[in-house]
């Protein structure tokens, strides 16, 4: 029964490995491109998402100091610093984009194993 | 007054990234002066950095004035000069080498873009050298990962587009693995410099065991993925092959190593008792031997020169990652070593390898025969490459071999001594024959195509060469210099 409380109060952090996993196993598990791709981002935002977690205190506000207020202030660092993440991840994502057209330009086809197959075949 | 000039370093190479493709876009030439300017640049900054080293000590830089809890800090020590000096050299003389070569493997239309990447590969690659925050390594992380994807797939072959895309893939999981890593740290410690983290560990450890292990090893997994550490190699034959010859030099002499020294400093960070009781490092030396063994089996397999070379980066890989699983005295030592003698003798060899595809257009070892007497000098300085490679007495390739020998009896696991011979027997196995054929090959082939090799592609190698022998004969700065680095790193 702890354990059960335990979790719920880390819900956050258990979704967060919950997300991690699906994208993991997406990106390794699945033949497609496209797939692949999303399931890295769906990785990425679990990391996100336990990133910026580790910064939340329940019943916290956004840090904005004011003169004679003394509240429970959320940390701001983590919200910061995913900012950066989030930007290097969406140009991550544009320039694996745009390797994939260039494949897709050149087999007709998404499939990874396709690829592999049509590319074996070439090289003979 | 040298207080600001690791940060100008950045800067200059940051802000030249940005103005090459503007130059590049009417006058080519100019773009590459300013380039190679740059590079040159980078390199006479490390050697004062060493100076400045060696006569006042480490110490470090606050971006933006901010103290360190807050702020970005930079460390410059002795392990932050000795990569930047590396990164300079090599990166100089490859791209001196690259202004005639590129001439034929990518198009006038995005050359000053090769420029550009190549310069923000070494922004980042310095970045990760100088910075003391755990954050902002992971940017500088993923700023070298999307540069030298880039400057893979700048070739337009099919095979370039497919080799980047499954590294990008696989490092963007790396990266990620580092990320969730530095996530844990803070979680534990509320800090991100790594001196500050160091300072929360031992309290931390105690009370929150398995964030730290977990933490551990990803960062594992992470950095390894990206060093192509043996079983997360998969990436490496195809990439650092189909790329562009000063790509594949690149890539293979400085980018797969930096990874390895940011694993260094992460490692410094954790406390030596849990080194103790986690077998961690013994995990990164089973690894690192079945990584000197297996890159080289790889590498008897193939046939294309530049894949040969690629596989026996795997191979050479692992002796650094062998002083890092020992972590200690010489066998550390030798590993580092290793990164300075395998980031001159694999830039040489890829470089020469790209003056035989450049002079007669022969990719397949099995097509070597007679090269010894058309290209002379460029089958010479590739000998001298075999042979280090191999370990021979009098290359620097053995120096960083008997280092970690000699390591590998001081920590009592003598085991490795036969790791490190076998490795380097096999090494044999698959350089020796190319040398053969190339000199005693029965009748020289009728030549395909033949160009003559411009002085600026050739000099580069053998100033490689020369360095090659020069530093087998002579290693005692180099050696001195890295006792240093382990004595401000607090490691015996």
């Amino acid at each position: 029964m702890d354990t059960v409380f335990r979790l719920g109060d880390n819900l956050y952090y258990l979704a967060a490995m919950v997300l991690f996993i699906i994208g993991f196993h997406t990106m390794l598990t699945h033949a497609n491109l496209i797939k692949k791709l999303l399931g890295m981002n769906i990785m990425e935002t679990a990391i996100f998402l336990f990133f910026v977690a580790t910064g939340y205190i329940r019943g916290g506000r956004a840090p904005i100091m004011q003169v004679g207020q003394d509240h429970l202030y959320v940390n701001p660092l983590p919200s910061a610093l995913i900012l950066t993440g989030i930007v290097v991840a969406v140009s991550i994502t544009a320039y694996a984009l745009s390797l994939i057209i260039r494949l897709y330009r050149h087999y007709g086809t998404l499939d990874a194993n396709e690829i592999a197959l049509l590319r074996a075949r070439e090289d003979e | 007054m040298f207080q600001q000039l690791p940060v100008i370093l950045l800067i200059i190479l940051l802000g030249a990234a940005f103005i090459v493709p503007l130059l590049g876009r009417k006058r080519e030439w100019l773009a590459f002066i300013l380039t190679a300017a740059v590079l040159f640049a980078l390199f006479l900054g490390a050697i004062v950095l060493l100076f400045v080293v060696r006569y006042h000590g480490p110490f470090t830089y606050q971006l933006g004035n901010w103290p360190p809890p807050w702020g970005i800090e930079l460390l410059v020590d002795y392990l932050a000069v000795y990569v930047l000096m590396i990164l300079g050299t090599i990166a100089f003389l490859v791209m001196a080498y690259g202004a005639r070569d590129l001439q034929h493997e990518i198009g006038t239309n995005v050359r000053h873009w090769y420029y550009s990447l190549y310069l923000l590969l070494l922004f980042a690659m310095s970045g990760m050298a100088l910075t003391n925050d755990l954050f902002n390594l992971f940017v500088f992380m993923e700023i070298s990962a999307i540069a030298s994807c880039g400057i893979i797939s700048i070739k337009e072959e099919r095979r370039c587009a497919e080799a980047a895309l499954k590294y990008l893939i696989l490092s963007t999981l790396g990266s990620g693995c580092f990320l969730l890593a530095v996530a844990m740290l803070y979680m534990v410690t509320g800090n991100l410099n790594l001196q500050y983290v160091a300072g929360g560990l031992p309290a931390a450890l105690s009370l929150y065991p398995y964030n730290i292990l977990i933490a551990l090893s990803l960062i594992i997994v992470g950095l390894g993925v990206k060093a192509a550490l043996f079983p997360l190699h998969v990436w490496l034959p195809d990439a650092h092959s189909a790329a562009p010859t000063p790509s594949s030099a690149v890539l293979s002499a400085l980018v797969i190593k930096i990874y390895a020294v940011a694993m260094v400093k992460i490692f410094a960070v954790f406390p030596a008792e849990l080194f103790a009781v986690v077998p961690v490092l013994e995990i990164v030396l089973i690894l690192s031997a079945l990584a000197a063994v297996a890159g080289s089996v790889f590498a008897m397999l193939q046939d294309d020169i530049k894949k040969m070379l690629a596989c026996s980066s795997i191979a050479q890989i692992g002796f650094v990652f062998m002083g890092i699983g020992f972590f200690e005295g010489q066998a550390l030592i030798g590993g580092l070593l290793h990164i300075f003698n395998h980031a001159v003798i694999k830039a040489m060899l890829f470089l020469a390898a790209g003056l035989i595809i450049y002079a007669t257009g022969i990719r397949r070892i099995s097509e070597f025969r007679g090269l010894g007497m058309r290209l002379p000098l460029t089958m010479s300085a590739f000998v001298v490459g075999a042979l280090a490679m191999v370990g021979i007495p009098g290359t620097s390739g053995f120096v960083s071999k008997w280092y970690l020998a000699l390591g590998a009896l001081e920590s009592g696991k003598p085991f490795y001594i036969v790791v490190i011979l076998l490795s380097s027997l096999l090494n044999g196995v698959y350089y020796f024959p190319i040398v053969i054929t190339a000199f005693f090959g029965s009748e020289p082939q009728p030549s395909t195509e033949r160009r003559d090799l411009p002085l600026s592609m050739l000099v580069p190698v053998l100033l490689l060469a020369a360095a090659t022998i020069f530093f087998g004969f002579y290693p005692r700065p180099l050696v001195e210099l890295l006792q240093q680095v382990l004595a401000s790193q607090g490691l015996r």
